[in-house]
């Protein structure tokens, strides 16, 4: 975010060059950062190139478009989503609901039909009868010397 | 020469390491073939040897360093003479071939540490244990030896390059030792994993008594991200801290795969279930951690963490493989021997819901892995590249995250086996209500501002504008993250307090001695939700700071204030400095409340130029105007300013940069409870240019809102893991209970 209170026409070129400084990846090849965020020196030039643009007459998109034009989609700091790119964005979150959604119902099936059980001896999933006073003076034992 | 028989010492030295190494696998596998004790013990002593070995390897080459041995390349690429000491010793892990040994310098003496708690113990696992762990070491070895050897010379130098400026940081030096105890200690864990499924002795005690190194390991791991991403924040000057770097993905995968694998291994412990998903979790986590190292390494991917590319990467995909494929056949071969033991009775269970965890944190990894690699599918898919920035990382991971930090505080309190509906009530009524009057609070305070963005993400669903929708949805997020926040805060809170009720009415002890000694006897458990609390105040300064950032670019003069949010920043002045290896200005600046006129504080931010040592002109003026300053000459500031003119002349001439920048930014914290509404905020200034001649200054400044909340949650973190791994003589006694049966039913058997 940025609060700065300039005269409408200076604010809408202002936005321009916010829009295109933040599509666009800065290529100093250090740190993948946009245009906008990243400190080092060739992002300042890349900066005044964009702000002399924009000064021009250009807009945002105009400038982004040459850009591209000039050093393919991969200089956008992320891709359009559109055709196969689709996958980057909606792959992540549409494989998390669908896992979601698969897990849901691979539980919901162990959970109807006992699957590749083998209970242990003396099954804790079984309830303790109610006669089974040994069985329980034995947990009060070892409760007791666990403490 | 010393320098040439210490060198030489130094590559002998590696070579014998590799043929030690290369013994313990061999004397281990015999010795488990032949169930002779003598070959274990063999292979354990040379286990033993290779790390004085390596020991020695590394000493001589840091006596490289130490002696400004330029003749090795390796020193010549990353050492200086006016580099100071502890980045002299540093650099050690500047560069692919120290980083090397320092990777199997770690591994080795780890394995060491392995075979020597183990003496009297797993004897039947050891043997497979050290075979898995000295063939890595080995492969680590044969990089050192005949790939990437450290100790090749060249014709005598004068001076050496030195580390990269931004490289000259405490927090940079210590990221990269503490990233590779992570990496490095999973190795166990998955070597004894490995000796499970071959012995078939697929119980629990595989990872019971690998606890510890898991813990260490995922410990040093997320410390290591963490100092990553403070680093990034100090010293990278975008005002942010993580940028999904392939490489930062690299190191984050397998600690979310470590994570899930530290949680689910409670259910198989308790229940006897998901034995297969540990194993394949433990392989993942350690196949990831080679993984990250071979990305980093090859070249694949460019990022400022790459070193040089070599033919290291081929060597790496095949042990990679190796090791990834090899596991998994040897995980299905196994699959008789890792049947549950009980079924999953419920959805709504404490199984069920370290399931989904696992889920979401595979999950994640997974989509970071796909994201990471996407470039490359897109180049072979489409033919033209694409780069994957912060924007679509972060736009598709959040959701991931926030559902995470639900289940963080759903699963300690849900019961095991089945929920009923008065475990239910009782456990999360409370902090429900918590989470969602948080929730209403804040939707309320910004209410114009969320029934916009509403309508916008609607509208935006509707034209089936994708990227505008994520963005959209984006404003929900500091909203949510603050009200999970809270229902995970309320259920710890609950945990702590119902524990420490129990022993208030049983023992009659005190509140407070009731809760240390609830802590202390259940340090794992206890040690674990205050890892979860770090993790909360983790989720809370990422929200906050990535949302609620205000930022400002302006150019001021010397005495002229600047208004950013409510702070009032006013430039006092500059000076000019030259020392250690760069000069250049500092910039002075106050903060006071733009409210009240209070001052807050002060902050220097420091723009930096390290000259090419390279030109002697620029060398014998550098050191000249360095002694200047350090007799305190009248003539110091002139003489700086006279470096900047002669830096300009010999770029002009040279036709190319004779100096390389870099930035220390400004950041003043607001850490005293006293000021509440601004605790854990960052002032935050970068000098984008300073004028040395009348101290003009184009700064850009931030505001962070809570953005503190990230390293005292890692402070939490890193206290609550380190209780998790204090020694605990209750679950000694079991474990060793636990072996016990196990020989004695292996030897009826």
């Amino acid at each position: 975010m940025i609060l700065i209170v300039v005269p409408a026409a200076v604010a809408s070129d202002q936005a321009e060059y916010e829009h295109a400084a933040k599509t666009i990846l800065c290529d100093c090849g250090c740190h993948p950062q946009s245009v906008h965020d990243c400190a080092c020196g060739r992002a300042a030039e890349m900066r005044d190139e964009m702000h002399a643009l924009i000064e021009q007459g250009r807009t945002g998109e105009q400038v982004i478009a040459a850009y591209v034009a000039e050093h393919g989609e991969a200089i956008r700091i992320a891709p359009v989503a559109r055709g196969f790119n689709l996958l980057a964005w909606l792959g992540p979150l549409g494989g998390l609901l669908a896992a979601m959604a698969a897990l849901g119902l691979i539980v919901r099936r162990w959970v109807r039909t006992p699957h590749g059980a083998r209970p242990a001896v003396g099954d804790p999933a079984a309830p303790l009868a109610p006669d089974d006073g040994a069985y329980r003076e034995r947990l009060r034992r070892e409760i007791e010397e666990l403490r | 020469m010393l320098r040439d028989l210490t060198n030489a010492i130094g590559h002998w030295a590696l070579f014998l390491g590799l043929l030690g190494a290369a013994w313990s696998v061999v004397a281990a596998l015999l010795g488990a073939r032949v169930r002779g004790k003598g070959l274990q013990l063999s292979a354990e002593r040379a286990v033993l040897a290779t790390w004085g070995l390596l020991g020695l390897a590394t000493a001589c080459l840091v006596a490289g360093f130490l002696a400004d041995d330029f003749r090795l390349d390796y020193v010549y690429h990353y050492s200086s003479t006016s580099q100071p000491l502890p980045y002299k010793i540093g650099a050690l892990w500047g560069g692919q071939a120290g980083s090397l040994l320092l990777w199997v310098l770690l591994l080795s003496g780890m394995a060491c540490v392995m075979v020597l708690t183990n003496r009297r113990k797993n004897r039947a696992l050891m043997p497979w244990a050290t075979a898995v762990v000295g063939a890595t070491i080995t492969f680590f070895l044969v990089l050192l030896n005949f790939i990437e050897p450290p100790f090749l010379t060249s014709a005598a130098r004068p001076d050496g390059v030195g580390l990269n400026p931004q490289l000259k940081n405490y927090w940079m030096m210590i990221h990269p030792p503490c990233l590779y105890l992570g990496y490095v200690a999973f190795t166990i864990p998955f070597a004894f994993g490995i000796a499970a499924l071959v012995t078939r002795r697929t119980g629990d005690i595989w990872f019971r008594t690998t606890r510890r190194w898991t813990v260490f390991a995922w410990f040093f791991l997320g410390t290591g991200v963490l100092l990553g991403a403070y680093w990034a924040y100090i010293e990278l000057g975008w005002g942010g801290y993580w940028a999904w770097d392939p490489v930062e993905n690299a190191s984050l995968m397998p600690w979310l795969t470590g994570t899930a694998f530290l949680h689910s291994v409670m259910i198989q412990e308790r229940k006897g279930m998901l034995k297969v998903w540990n194993a394949l979790l433990v392989i993942l986590t350690f196949s990831l951690s080679i993984f990250g190292t071979f990305l980093t390494r090859s070249g694949i991917i460019s990022s400022v963490h790459s070193f040089a590319t070599s033919d290291i990467g081929p060597a790496f995909g095949v042990f990679l493989a190796l090791v990834f494929f090899g596991s998994l056949v040897l995980l299905v071969s196994r699959l008789d021997n890792l049947r549950s033991e009980h079924r999953l009775e419920s959805v709504l269970s404490r199984e069920s819901s370290f399931l989904f965890n696992n889920l979401i944190l595979v999950g994640m990894a997974a989509t970071v892995l796909f994201l990471t690699t996407f470039p490359m599918l897109s180049e072979l898919a489409t033919g033209s590249k694409v780069t994957m920035g912060p924007p679509i990382f972060n736009l598709v991971n959040i959701p991931w995250a926030l559902l995470l930090l639900a289940l963080v505080g759903v699963g300690p309190l849900i019961a095991w086996r089945k929920a009923s509906r008065e475990n239910l009530l009782r456990s999360f009524v409370l902090p429900g209500l918590v989470g969602a009057w948080i929730l209403l609070l804040l939707g309320i305070l910004d209410a114009r501002a969320y029934l916009a963005s509403a309508g916008a993400l609607l509208s935006a669903l509707g034209r089936l504008d994708v990227s505008a929708g994520f963005q959209e949805f984006k404003t929900f997020y500091p909203a949510i993250t603050f009200a999970l926040g809270g229902f995970v805060l309320a259920t710890v809170a609950i945990e702590f307090w119902r524990g420490a009720r129990v022993r208030v009415s049983n023992y009659e002890e005190s509140a407070l001695v009731a809760l240390g000694r609830l802590v202390w006897r259940n340090k794992r458990r206890y040690g674990g939700y205050i890892v979860h609390v770090g993790v909360v105040l983790v989720f809370f300064g990422v929200a906050a700071s990535g949302a609620y950032q205000i930022e400002a670019v302006r150019e001021l003069a010397p005495g002229e204030p600047l208004i950013v949010d409510d702070y009032l920043l006013r430039y006092d002045g500059y000076r000019l400095l030259a020392e250690d290896d760069y000069f250049g200005a500092v910039a002075t600046l106050s903060v006071y409340d733009s409210a009240t006129g209070k001052p807050i504080g002060t902050l220097e931010a420091e723009q930096r130029y390290h000259p090419n040592l390279m030109f002697p002109e620029l060398r014998e003026t550098f050191q000249h105007v360095k002694a200047l300053g350090e007799t305190g000459s009248p003539q110091y500031a002139e003489g700086v300013a006279g470096l900047y003119r002669l830096v300009t002349l010999l770029e002009r001439q040279a036709g190319r940069e004779v100096k390389t920048p870099s930035t220390e930014v400004g950041i003043h914290s607001s850490l005293s409870p006293l000021a509440a509404s601004r605790f854990g905020e960052d002032v935050y200034v970068i000098p984008l240019a300073i004028d040395p001649a009348t101290g003009r200054a184009n700064l850009r400044v931030f505001v962070n809102p809570m953005v503190n909340f990230l390293w005292l949650g890692g402070l939490v973190f890193v206290l609550g893991a380190h209780l998790a791994v204090l020694p605990d003589a209750r679950e000694r006694r079991r474990l060793d209970a636990a072996i016990a049966l196990e020989e004695r039913s292996v030897a009826v058997a």
